[in-house]
């Protein structure tokens, strides 16, 4: 896993629950990039042809509620999504992001400072945020367990290498 | 200082000394529950561990429940794929499709007793906090790790309490108090916390009435919900599960919370609550909403599928037709649920009232099948959540309720207070 990450932001508003980020009718399909192409084809139809790899999730309060399904986190992942920075995050799915190695960090008012295709860069070590006008924000550091976690690439590499 | 009651569960299942809120502690898990996860997400990471055996076979329990019998051909694949791993492990508990929806047959099978710390692979596995157990959803690489190891890590919640007192009025239901509740706490009013009940409400509640509460936990983002035990919950136990010893866990008079909320439904009079779309914590008076006009009422899930939930359905439109420009969907939450509606009637009269009943599953629910939303249709629905699109269609709009709010509303063809109907 990268430290520092470079992309271009897509914005999202509060609750974006994980219906919105992938359909429960999507959830049989056994290949995950054929799943992909249906993420947040509700809120953002336009999304999954047109993410590229390394752009950056930005989203409001509570990102990821609903489902335990970890085909949500999956499927940015799989498209390339390098990061999500969200407000708050719902339970299961903070905890999920990491479990696939996916890193997501938490900043207060990120909405309110950037608008969708903005550059960003991101440090994910300290829990910084670099705004293309030089402004850094701060989030907070990740917990060494959920460091790790993200360094082995998520937690089935980690289970391995802890046997 | 004092425990919470996820303090104690937590504390009695692992070997870590600081078990207050806020410590992160590995605990030995008691039960492990499973649907079609296992065969679309769970056994590929098991194949990529390597792992040949599960923890225990005795402790797992695999449902084929949210689209069974199986929709499509993926669902068919995914639903042999549990079958052969039931089979090639010896896990002991197996409900292929025609049991029901997974919450409600653990239940049913007597496999969650007092004490216990029980983990689900579906976010509405809070629904066990009921039974005066730990209980709380993981997605597939958590199920897959407790399937290898029997462990897993948790943070643990602080604790929210909840106490409810007096008595609720006539067809007003448990549905309509956690509405209400999740009205006043918004989408992450309770994020990563307990929310533990108390009041002589909570131990009034019949065992269904208990369940749909801590079920809709969740939707404030709860970890868990926990309830002390009541003697609805100690009769099922004797009833489903004799042989099995137990013990009732209470929290200490001076445990630590981070907040408490007081309600009396008599004073303030609940009414029959109903949440807009697009989120089941925008919960207002039914007298809001009343007169909406809509496409499809669905009884059903394992928030309100239960026989009780039937039985209140089936009074209100006994002998009457349902609007005949609405569908009303009835969705047993188990085959054991269905039988007994059978046996006592209701099927039958829900049927002489225009219904469709359906075998017992998700279905509708998770926008699987036997109930999808076409564009612009417009639902209640005595399921959890009525996020955009959860039950079909992008545009379609789902109105939660009680049982008997969805009820009214079919004979209606618009939202209607159950309170009004003969």
């Amino acid at each position: 896993m990268e430290n520092l990450l470079r992309g271009k932001c897509w914005v999202f508003g509060d609750n974006m629950d994980t219906d919105q980020i992938i359909q429960g009718q999507y959830l049989t399909l056994l290949n995950y990039s054929e799943m992909a192409k249906h993420a947040f084809e509700g809120p953002r139809p336009e999304f999954a042809s047109q993410v590229k790899q390394g752009d950056i999730v930005i989203a409001g309060r509570n990102f990821g509620s609903g489902s335990s399904r970890e085909e949500a986190p999956m499927i940015l992942k799989e498209l390339g999504v390098s990061c999500v920075i969200a407000e708050s995050f719902a339970r299961i799915f903070y905890r999920n992001g990491f479990n696939i190695g996916l890193p997501l960090l938490v900043i207060s008012d990120i909405t309110s400072k950037l608008k969708d295709g903005d550059e960003i860069q991101v440090n994910l070590r300290d829990g910084l945020v670099t705004l293309s006008k030089g402004e850094i924000l701060e989030g907070n550091k990740l917990p060494a367990l959920m460091m790790d976690i993200l360094s082995a690439g998520g937690a089935i590499n980690w289970y391995k290498a802890n046997l | 200082m004092g425990k919470t009651l996820a303090e104690k569960i937590l504390a009695a299942h692992t070997k870590d000394t600081n078990t207050d809120a806020g410590a992160i502690i590995e605990a030995n898990i008691d039960f492990l529950m499973v649907h079609e996860v296992l065969g679309s997400r769970v056994i590929p990471i098991l194949d990529e561990m390597g792992i040949e055996k599960v923890w225990d076979p005795n402790r797992i329990l695999v449902v084929n429940d949210h689209w069974a019998p199986a929709s499509d051909i993926q669902s068919a694949q995914i639903h042999s794929r549990n079958r052969e791993f039931v089979k090639q492990q010896g896990i002991k508990y197996f409900c292929d499709v025609n049991c029901g929806v997974s919450h409600q047959v653990l239940a049913e099978m007597g496999l969650v007793h007092p004490g216990e710390l029980v983990i689900g692979c579906d976010s509405h596995s809070t629904t066990y906090g009921a039974f005066n157990a730990f209980s709380t959803g993981l997605a597939a690489t958590d199920t897959a790790l407790i399937i290898a190891t029997g462990k897993c890590w948790f943070r643990v919640p602080e604790s929210l309490k909840i106490i409810v007192q007096g008595e609720f009025s006539e067809r007003v239901m448990s549905k309509d108090l956690i509405l209400r509740i999740l009205s006043q706490l918004g989408p992450d009013g309770a994020n990563y916390q307990s929310m533990e009940f108390h009041g002589n409400t909570i131990n009034n509640l019949s065992v269904g009435a208990r369940m749909t509460v801590c079920n809709m936990t969740v939707e404030a983002g709860a970890k868990c919900g926990l309830m002390t035990l009541n003697n609805s919950v100690k009769e099922w136990m004797i009833q489903r599960s004799p042989d099995t010893k137990w013990a009732e866990v209470q929290p200490d008079s001076d445990a630590e919370y981070i907040d408490e909320i007081t309600l009396d439904i008599s004073e303030e009079k609940l009414e029959p609550m109903v949440a807009r779309p697009h989120l089941p914590t925008n919960g207002v008076s039914v007298r809001e909403v009343e007169g909406i006009e809509i496409d499809q009422a669905f009884i059903g899930s394992c928030t309100n599928g239960r026989l009780e939930d039937i039985k209140i359905a089936t009074e209100i439109v006994r002998g009457k037709k349902i609007h005949p420009s609405t569908r009303l969907i009835v969705t047993p939450a188990s085959q054991e649920t269905y039988l007994n509606a059978l046996r006592a009637g209701y099927i039958e009269d829900l049927m002489k009232a225009g219904a469709v009943v359906t075998n017992s599953t998700c279905g509708a629910c998770v926008g699987g099948h036997l109930g999808v939303l076409g564009p612009d249709e417009i639902c209640i629905s005595s399921t959890n959540r009525n996020f955009r699109g959860r039950m079909g269609d992008n545009t379609s709009e789902i109105y939660l309720a009680s049982p008997a709010t969805v009820a009214a509303s079919a004979l209606y063809g618009r939202i209607t207070d159950p309170r009004g109907v003969d």
